[in-house]
């Protein structure tokens, strides 16, 4: 099998990086060829298409990213601190890009892809569900927790979109207004 | 920075716009713009760069599509219902494809973040405006008797300068009347 000589997880990590930094439409073959130093015909072979690439990329991205920042809801404690702590993990320099691939990648190419439409649509769809998880378990009503986290969820994509450009205390603030007023507690 | 003002180069802008609103600015070529724009490669490589073009862009996209509906908003006499128009209204432009893509300027912010600080300093002049606008509202609101604490405007404002951004990726996903409703569950938690 000589097209799996190469690691297929490094070659989307690199795919995340690239079309997250120069935007799908702005990444091309070649780029990821010279990049990944894997030859278009293997690229080709394992994924089809650029866009079989990109969408591995963001399950990788789920895969390696997400699910320990979404884990973070099904923690213990004061519930507004562990949804700050949430919105945060997305914003920090340490691992990966500041901010949400998907987020960025349902920006470009939900309004023109199907496929990412409905990729970007179940992403939300499962945050929404561990918010209500989490409102549950601190007691909320149902209904309640239903509504909030729809919420819950427009502050997710206002704090990977608006707060890319904000400082560090900017963005703390921001969330914690969010969550405030959201919650209907006055700071 | 030394502007060109002919016509040509206004309606250059003007098309210019449209084709970053739906491309972004890293998903066109120069080669590409300048045959968007029908003019020689050399007038993008030479004359009118690329990353001119998308400056003056913003601008023509804020004074056109964003000044004129932020007036219409601080004139407004309703309060909360006026705000309740003025992202109904947004609703409706984005999802009869008058905003051909979301919002120019959040898009800008997902794809370029803090990567080129000219174009931080347009997102600071629009988001104070969208701020101020709707601190002018909100001080209605309040004289209205719709807002109880006047210490809370600004708070108020701030969550909902997040509006346009969650309303930018709900539009993709979501129909009229969710997006609506959502508006006015928003504009609930403003008390």
């Amino acid at each position: 099998m000589r097209y799996k000589e190469y690691n297929t997880n490094r070659v989307l990590e690199q795919a995340i990086r690239l079309f997250w930094q120069n935007s799908f439409m702005g990444c091309s073959i070649n780029t990821l060829v010279e990049k990944t130093g894997v030859n278009r015909f293997s690229l080709y072979h394992e994924f089809e298409n650029k866009e079989g690439i990109l969408y591995a990329s963001l399950k990788l991205y789920k895969e390696r990213y997400c699910n320990r920042k979404f884990d973070i809801l099904k923690e213990e404690g004061d519930i507004q601190k562990v949804l700050k702590k949430f919105y945060l993990s997305f914003l920090q320099n340490d691992d990966i890009i500041p901010g949400c691939y998907f987020i960025h990648i349902g920006t470009e190419l939900a309004d023109s892809d199907e496929k990412i439409k409905g990729i970007l649509e179940e992403y939300l769809l499962e945050m929404e569900e561990l918010f209500v998880d989490i409102l549950n378990r601190n007691e909320y009503p149902n209904e309640e927790s239903v509504t909030i986290s729809k919420h819950l969820v427009g502050l997710f994509c206002t704090s990977t979109s608006f707060c890319l450009i904000h400082s560090e205390s900017q963005r703390d603030q921001y969330i914690e207004n969010g969550i405030n007023v959201i919650f209907g507690t006055n700071g | 920075m030394a502007r060109v003002l002919s016509a040509t180069y206004d309606e250059l802008v003007e098309k210019a716009q449209r084709v970053f609103w739906l491309n972004g600015y890293k998903g066109i070529s120069a080669k590409e713009l300048s045959e968007e724009l029908g003019v020689s490669s050399s007038t993008i490589y030479t004359k009118y760069p690329k990353e001119m073009l998308f400056m003056d862009s913003l601008d023509y996209y804020t004074s056109t599509y964003s000044d004129p509906f932020l007036k219409g908003l601080r004139e407004s006499t309703e309060g909360i219902k006026s705000l309740q128009e003025f992202f109904y209204a947004l609703i409706e432009a984005l999802l009869d494809r008058t905003f051909p893509k979301s919002c120019l300027m959040v898009n800008t912010i997902v794809e370029m973040r803090v990567e080129n600080q000219d174009i931080i300093q347009k997102y600071h002049s629009y988001i104070s405006k969208l701020s101020d606008s709707y601190k002018v509202v909100l001080r209605k609101a309040h004289k209205l008797g719709q807002i109880k604490d006047e210490n809370r405007i600004d708070a108020y404002a701030e969550f909902l300068l997040g509006m346009i951004f969650s309303l930018s990726i709900f539009y993709k996903i979501q129909d009229k009347s969710e997006l609506k409703k959502y508006v006015d569950e928003q504009l609930k938690l403003i008390d």
